[in-house]
């Protein structure tokens, strides 16, 4: 990717973080902004932005760095474009482990907690499913084994929101349209760490996504262990992502949109591929983000949602590229 | 399995995590006043609060009714009564409210719902300096102590005194009214798809009572819970007592001609408004479930 | 170079061996062909040789190591492989995707050396793919993305080149220019394993050739002793007869004509 490409990335990162920074209920100026960050000027507004508007700011950062990564790595190793780091059951089994939480009225940090263990065991579930059909790191077979787990997990979550009481409902709910809206600084502490191991990982691994696209014969002959390779990217993409949903929900479309912007901008290999994604996929959760709080204020939209809503336009996109 | 090992790793680092990654800044005060909110955090009663939020329908009802409406400076969108409190700033929702909105209105009060999904917004309010105090109420009892403990809060005692007084009078009649009448056996139906009835947690358990009924379900502990309609028809009410919508919903569905009230034609309805929370119109309540369960011939 | 002592390789659930105590080398400066219908376990040969399926028994050799216990990314220097078929996913310019094939050589964070380019570039002149060596891959057509392949295997550097039908979807002319290509890789001291199902080509190009029959060798040797009338249609099971045509040199299979099928 050009530098021209790249610094336009860093650009809209850095435009889009300044701006919903300042936008939101209460509204700061730029002036105000930056006094505010060095704790001058009007107590309040101090507060507001330290303790509610950066840390939101920060999670969005570091959930969409996290979705564009693990989207960006799984559709290269699987070879398909449809990708995203939700696969291999972490929505489903991160939504059983948050529904239950709530259901047993657990309190506020046991949730992405509960979450996190929920995609875990859905992964180990899923590969243990694909290996003992006999299918080693074949991707399709881990894709479907994926799906059974996903709606394993969904007729788990429907069993126990079925009888449960209006709060359990609206709070499983809530979780599953996902939300940066309870970002505190603990909580980008411990995400961004996971990140800075798995995408780093991921990063540092790129090369082996590269030879992957090739095809297994054509990667083994590159001397690649291609069943081990495979694997270990799967784990990883699904490391990031499950620790993203526990921080902040299910938030679809940023994964899979996000590499084929990065691909538009030119990005082929996969380690600029992965930073892009990076960089892009934060950029579009911390504008998401702003589009939910700002669209019928006072009340918030689920992040969620507006993740999926930008997802329809650019799907019509790539479908008439296809024409 | 290298992948097993792998996540056994992920699950030790996870419970490591999880010790030091929730937010635990519940203020630890040394309050001379022993008083706790719902939530278990100690309440101040030092000043008078002048700038009051309140994000519940019970607690801004209450507020205006003991005289305190004019220092409510937010509401929530569902806080609709008395008519009065359509005026003031409406911030939204009341579970997971938008703590921005709530601090540009500089409140020294917040009132919240103790639903578990707010306490972060009261940690995030209490951090920012203000008095925060959530509460919630399914049963009568709850009512009085509320309107004691806001009373109590806001400086207007003696009103929430009287309030409480005179509610408790209009109960205390209702029940001498009804004490010696026979009591008809009551279905509480509050929703239709799936069918949710009121259970003995509810304070309209509690009116029916009062009013000189039973209700069928009172020995489910919650407020409310999901039954079968089976279950229903096992249990046999003398009535079923709905909203105005759903009374016409279960008069026209054949489903419901296998219970005996309905084949009767014994579909009454309430008026939801009054009986929707613990607070002022208790006595209302209690006073129209009189009528509706001993109609008096005319 | 290479070497398959007695390998025998079952598939699950199949019923019979899809290769039967097999054995044979190829050495360096000599084409070897393996050839033989389908299904006699060509292919899977080659995806043996690069691990992609297990032995029963038996091992294959690369400069007498066992395959085995050879660290893999170590015997992708030695052996490289163009396997039958292969898509395009990556929409990299060829001389990237041809840098694709010093990975043995990099690993997962080396960057590209000077020794490496020169590989790149070498292999690209070799196959005359350097003219448009900053084309996008996804716009070749099909004798230009066959070549591109072969660099990228020839930039491994590897002393031993392994094809699995590298001619399938080219014309006579290209065809001809790939097999001219192999020939002057072995002219220069390479190790070449062809699998092929050109039976006249094989028999022009290559030193030594295997036959196999439904998993076992029908006949090994050079293209002379191999190609014999009656060898063949014993094993492809349909009448033919075998030329010489003085101009080519080599002998030419001709398969007959044979409008009712047999019994």
């Amino acid at each position: 990717m050009t530098r021209s490409r790249w610094s336009l990335l860093l650009l809209a990162l850095v435009v889009s973080c300044l701006i919903a920074t300042a936008v939101g209920t209460i509204p700061l100026s730029l002036a105000q902004l930056l006094r505010a960050m060095t704790g001058e000027g009007d107590a309040l507004t101090v507060h507001v932005l330290r303790s509610l508007r950066l840390p939101r700011v920060s999670l969005a950062v570091l959930v969409g760095a996290g979705l564009g990564m693990s989207g960006a790595a799984l559709q290269g190793s699987m070879r398909n474009a449809l990708a995203e780091p939700y696969l291999l059951g972490v929505s489903g089994g991160a939504a059983v482990g948050a529904v239950t939480a709530v259901s047993i009225g657990a309190g506020a940090p046991v949730i992405p907690l509960a979450a996190f263990l929920g995609a875990v065991v859905a992964v180990i579930v899923a590969f243990f499913v694909a290996h003992a059909s006999g299918a080693r790191g074949d991707p399709k077979a881990l894709l479907m084994a994926g799906v059974v787990v996903g709606a394993f997990a969904n007729a788990l979550i429907m069993i126990a929101l079925a009888n449960a009481e209006a709060n359990t409902v609206r709070g499983a709910l809530w979780w599953m349209m996902g939300s940066v809206a309870d970002a505190t600084w603990a909580q980008n502490a411990w995400l961004a760490a996971y990140i800075a191991v798995g995408g780093g990982l991921l990063v540092f691994v790129a090369r082996r996504i590269d030879i992957l696209t090739l095809g297994e014969d054509a990667a083994a002959g590159l001397g690649l262990d291609v069943d081990r390779s495979a694997r270990l990217i799967y784990l990883l993409s699904a490391f990031v992502a499950a620790s993203t949903v526990a921080a902040a929900g299910l938030v679809g479309f940023v994964g899979l949109i996000t590499p084929h912007i990065v691909r538009r901008l030119g990005a082929r290999t996969h380690r600029p591929l992965l930073v892009g994604s990076a960089i892009a996929g934060a950029a579009l959760v911390v504008m998401s983000d702003l589009v939910a709080r700002v669209l019928r204020p006072p009340a918030e939209l689920p992040l969620g949602a507006v993740t999926a809503v930008i997802g329809v336009p650019f799907f019509l996109a790539q479908l008439r590229r296809f024409t | 399995m290298s992948f097993l090992r792998r996540s056994l790793h992920l699950l030790i680092a996870l419970a490591l995590a999880a010790c030091t990654g929730g937010p635990d800044t519940r203020a630890r005060a040394n309050v001379a006043d022993s008083a706790r909110d719902d939530f278990g955090a100690p309440i101040a009663f030092n000043t008078t609060p002048r700038r009051i939020v309140s994000l519940n329908p019970a607690t801004t009802e209450l507020l205006f009714a003991i005289g305190a409406g004019d220092r409510v400076v937010g509401r929530t969108h569902w806080d609709n009564y008395p008519p009065a409190a359509l005026a003031v700033t409406d911030l939204g929702n009341g579970i997971r409210p938008n703590v921005e909105a709530i601090l540009g209105v500089h409140p020294d009060l917040v009132l919240l719902y103790a639903s578990a999904d707010n306490r972060l917004a009261a940690d995030r309010l209490r951090e920012a300096g203000i008095a925060t105090v959530s509460v919630k109420g399914d049963r009568i009892a709850d009512f009085r102590r509320l309107t004691l403990l806001i009373g109590k809060l806001v400086g207007s005692e003696s009103q929430a005194k009287q309030l409480v007084d005179t509610v408790d009078q209009t109960l205390a009649r209702v029940a001498a009214e009804t004490r010696s009448l026979p009591r008809p056996r009551v279905f509480l139906h509050t929703w239709n798809k799936p069918i949710i009835t009121l259970g003995g947690g509810s304070f309209v358990t509690e009116l029916v009572n009062i009013a000189g009924g039973r209700n069928i379900y009172d020995s489910i502990p919650a407020p409310s819970a999901p039954v079968s309609i089976e279950d229903i028809v096992r249990r046999d009410p003398d009535l079923v007592l709905a909203g105005p919508e759903a009374v016409a919903q279960i008069k026209a569905d054949p489903t419901w001609q296998v219970v005996r009230a309905v084949r009767e034609g014994r579909v009454v309805a309430y008026d939801t408004n009054v009986v929707f929370r613990p607070s002022v119109r208790l006595g209302e309540g209690a006073v129209a479930f009189e009528k509706l369960l001993h109609p008096r011939p005319r | 170079m290479i070497g398959f002592d007695r390998v025998t390789i079952r598939y699950p659930r199949a019923s019979r061996l899809a290769v039967d105590d097999v054995s044979f080398t190829v050495e360096r400066g000599r084409l070897t062909a393996v050839v033989g219908p389908n299904g006699s376990g060509k292919s899977t040969l080659v995806r043996a040789l690069i691990g992609r399926v297990p032995l029963a028994s038996g091992r294959i050799t690369v400069d007498q190591e066992d395959m085995a216990r050879a660290h893999r990314r170590r015997l992708a220097t030695q052996v490289a492989v163009v396997s039958q078929r292969e898509e395009a996913l990556l929409a990299l310019r060829v001389d990237s995707y041809v840098g694709l094939g010093r990975f043995p050589h990099l690993g997962d964070w080396g960057s590209l050396g000077a020794r490496d380019r020169e590989a790149v570039n070498a292999a690209m002149e070799r196959t005359g793919v350097a003219s448009f060596r900053e084309r996008p891959v996804d716009t070749l057509s099909g004798g230009e993305w066959q070549r591109v392949r072969l660099a990228r295997a020839l930039a491994q550097g590897a002393q031993g080149l392994v094809l699995d039908e590298p001619t399938t979807f080219l014309d006579v002319g290209h065809e001809m220019a790939v097999f001219e290509l192999l020939h002057r890789i072995t002219a220069s001291g390479q190790a070449v394993l062809l699998v092929s199902h050109q039976l006249n080509l094989v028999a022009r190009f290559a030193q030594h050739i295997v036959l196999l029959h439904e998993g076992h060798v029908a006949a090994a040797g050079t293209p002379a002793d191999v190609m014999q009338a009656s060898i063949l249609e014993r094993v492809y099971e349909w009448p033919l007869v075998v030329t010489r045509d003085p101009a080519v040199g080599a002998p030419a299979l001709l398969p007959l004509r044979q409008p009712r099928p047999p019994h």
